[in-house]
C-alpha cells in the first residue's frame, strides 16, 4: 500500500515535469497539486523531507509562468518580414487597389496599426479607394488612441485640393460620428460642397429602417456594398448579466459586412455571453447618417495582449440584416 | 479554391495545419523546413511569444513541382492554438484549399482536441465551407510520449473521438523526431491536389 503511494507521488511529479517541458502549464500544476496533496497526507512514507517545499517552489514559479502567459505582451510591431507576408497573403482580390486595401485592412487587424498607417497613406493616392483609405486612415489613430492625429490629418485634407468638397463631407460626416460617439467635443469645420452631396454608394436611409424578417436562416446573404459605415452600436442580448439592455459600443474597423468593436474586461462576464455564433436579433446600428435596427451574428471573438487596448475583447460581428 | 495564374503557369494551394495550443503544429512545419530543404522556396516565417507560442501565424513556402505544365506552389500556415486568437485562426483560414488537423494524444488534452476541431468547423462554415467536404487529414501526435510513461489515448480512441463522421486519412505521428510528419503533409498534399483537378475539369 504504502509502496503504490510512493509510487503513485512520483509518477504524479514526473508526469509534471514533462507536461511542463510540453508547455503545458496548467496540467503540470494540477500534477504537482495532486502530489503535494498525496505527500501531505502520507509523510512519513518519504525519506526526503524537503519533498514538500521543493513542490511548493515550482507550483510558484509555475504560477509565474502562467501569467506570464496570460498577460504576455506580444511585440505589437511585428518585423517587416512578418508585415509583408500579412500584406502580401491576407489580401484575396484579383484587383490591385481593392487587394492593397485589403493588405493593408490585414495589418490593421494583426495590430499593426503603424505598418497599416503606411500603407493607407500610399492607398490614398488611388483615386478608386482615396475615400476607404482615409476612413481607415482615422480609425488607425482612433484605434493608436492617437486622436490628435487624426484631427491633424483631416485639417490637412480639409486645407489642400486633395479631396473634393463631396469626399471631403462624406469624410467629415464619417470623422464627426466617430468623435461625437466617443464622447469628443469636437466640432469638425463644415465644408463647403461644390455641388450636391449624393452619395451613390448609400443606401436610402428608408431602406435601411425596413423592418428585418422574423426567419433568419431563410434570409439572403447581405452584399457588403449594401452597408454604410456604421460608427457604433447597440446590443440587446436575451441572456446574462445585461439581459434586456442596450449596450452600446464604438466600432474600431469594418470591412463590408463585417464590423469590429472592444469590450472592456470589466465586462467580463457580458463578453461570455456573446458567444460566437450568437444570432443577435436586435441590433441597432448607428451610421453617421442614420440609425437603424438589424440582426447580426458573433463571427469571432478574442482577447488583447499587448498595445493600449491590452486585456479589452474584440468582437467581429457580421450583419445578417438591416 | 487555389490560386492559378495563368501568366505566370503557378498554382498556388494553402494548406492549414489546425488543432489545440501546444499540440505539435509549429513542431510539424519546423521538421518539414529541417527536411525538405529543397522544395522550400523560402524561409520559414515565424510571429512566437517569448513562451514560444504561436502568436499570428508560421509560414513556409513550398514547391512541389509541375502539373500540366503548372508549378504547384505549397503554402504552409499554422494557427495559433491558444483560445484566445480565434479571430486570428479565422483569419488565417481564409481561402484554405486543405488541413491537417493535429491532435495531441494526451489523455488529459482529450477536450481541447474536441473544442479545437468545433472551432475548426464553425470557422470554416462562416467561410461557406464544409469541413466533410475540405481535403482534410488528421494526426493523432506525441505518440513517443508513451515512453515517457505519460498517459496517451488510443490511436482507436482518438479516431472515434474525432473521425468517425469525418473519416478522413488519420496517422499516428511524434513531430519532434518527424514520425507521420511527411506522410501526413503527402496525404493531405494528395487530397488537395485531387479536389483542385476536380475543380479545374482537369
Amino acid at each position: 500500500m504504502d509502496d503504490l503511494k510512493k509510487k503513485q507521488i512520483k509518477s504524479f511529479l514526473q508526469q509534471a515535469e514533462v507536461y511542463q517541458s510540453q508547455g503545458l502549464l496548467k496540467e503540470a500544476k494540477e500534477k504537482y497539486i495532486r502530489a503535494g496533496q498525496l505527500l501531505k497526507k502520507n509523510k512519513l512514507l518519504i525519506k526526503n523531507k524537503n519533498l514538500l517545499n521543493i513542490i511548493s517552489k515550482k507550483l510558484r514559479a509555475l504560477n509565474q509562468k502562467i501569467e506570464l502567459v496570460e498577460n504576455e505582451p506580444a511585440s505589437v510591431e511585428l518585423p517587416q518580414q512578418v508585415q509583408k507576408i500579412i500584406k502580401e497573403k491576407f489580401s484575396f482580390s484579383k484587383d490591385a487597389d481593392a487587394a492593397g486595401l485589403e493588405g493593408a485592412i490585414a495589418l490593421a487587424k494583426f495590430g499593426q496599426f503603424e505598418a497599416a498607417l503606411r500603407e493607407f497613406d500610399q492607398l490614398i493616392e488611388k483615386d478608386t479607394i482615396r475615400i476607404e483609405a482615409a476612413k481607415n486612415i482615422i480609425r488607425c489613430h482612433m484605434a493608436l488612441d492617437s486622436i490628435n492625429d487624426a484631427l491633424a490629418r483631416y485639417k490637412e485634407w480639409a486645407s489642400g485640393v486633395f479631396f473634393t468638397s463631396d469626399q471631403l463631407s462624406k469624410l467629415r460626416t464619417f470623422f464627426q460620428g466617430i468623435l461625437d460617439s466617443k464622447g469628443i467635443d469636437t466640432i469638425l469645420p463644415e465644408m463647403e460642397p461644390t455641388a450636391p452631396v449624393t452619395d451613390t454608394t448609400l443606401p436610402q436611409i428608408k431602406e435601411l429602417t425596413v423592418p428585418s424578417r422574423p426567419e433568419l436562416p431563410d434570409e439572403p446573404e447581405i452584399e457588403e456594398e449594401d452597408i454604410i459605415d456604421i460608427s457604433s452600436v447597440g446590443i440587446t442580448v436575451d441572456e446574462g448579466p445585461k439581459k434586456g439592455e442596450i449596450v452600446e459600443y464604438d466600432v474600431s474597423f469594418q470591412a463590408g459586412n463585417v464590423i469590429n468593436f472592444l469590450i472592456s474586461s470589466d465586462d467580463e462576464a457580458f463578453v461570455e455571453t456573446l458567444r460566437i455564433g450568437l444570432i443577435m436579433d436586435d441590433v441597432q446600428f448607428y451610421s453617421p447618417i442614420a440609425m437603424f435596427s438589424g440582426k447580426a451574428v458573433v463571427s469571432s471573438k478574442s482577447k488583447i495582449e499587448s498595445g493600449p487596448k491590452q486585456g479589452y475583447y474584440s468582437l467581429d460581428i457580421k450583419i445578417t440584416s438591416i | 479554391m487555389a490560386n492559378i495564374n495563368l501568366k505566370t503557369r503557378e498554382i498556388e494551394c494553402k494548406i492549414v495545419y489546425y488543432g489545440p495550443g501546444r499540440c505539435g503544429k509549429t513542431t510539424n512545419l519546423e521538421y518539414i523546413f529541417k527536411t525538405f530543404r529543397k522544395q522550400a522556396i523560402g524561409e520559414m516565417v515565424s510571429a512566437n511569444t517569448e513562451g514560444d507560442r504561436t502568436l499570428f501565424f508560421d509560414f513556409l513556402p513550398m514547391g512541389i513541382g509541375k502539373i500540366r505544365g503548372y508549378d504547384v506552389r505549397l503554402q504552409l500556415y499554422t494557427v495559433p492554438g491558444q483560445v484566445k486568437y480565434s479571430a486570428t485562426r479565422k483569419m488565417v483560414l481564409r481561402e484554405v484549399d486543405g488541413v491537417v488537423f493535429v491532435a495531441d494524444s494526451l489523455k488529459i488534452r482529450r477536450e481541447k482536441n474536441l473544442l479545437s476541431l468545433k472551432d475548426l468547423h464553425q470557422n470554416l462554415k462562416e467561410y461557406g465551407l464544409d469541413i466533410r467536404r475540405l481535403p482534410l487529414v488528421m494526426q493523432h501526435n506525441k505518440r513517443d510520449l508513451a515512453k515517457q510513461g505519460l498517459p496517451l489515448m488510443s490511436v482507436k480512441q482518438m479516431d472515434r473521438d474525432l473521425n468517425r463522421q469525418l473519416k478522413v486519412p488519420s496517422f499516428p505521428g511524434s513531430a519532434i523526431n518527424g514520425e507521420g510528419v511527411g506522410q501526413t503533409l503527402k496525404a493531405c498534399i494528395k487530397l488537395t491536389l485531387q479536389s483542385m483537378r476536380k475543380q479545374m475539369g482537369w
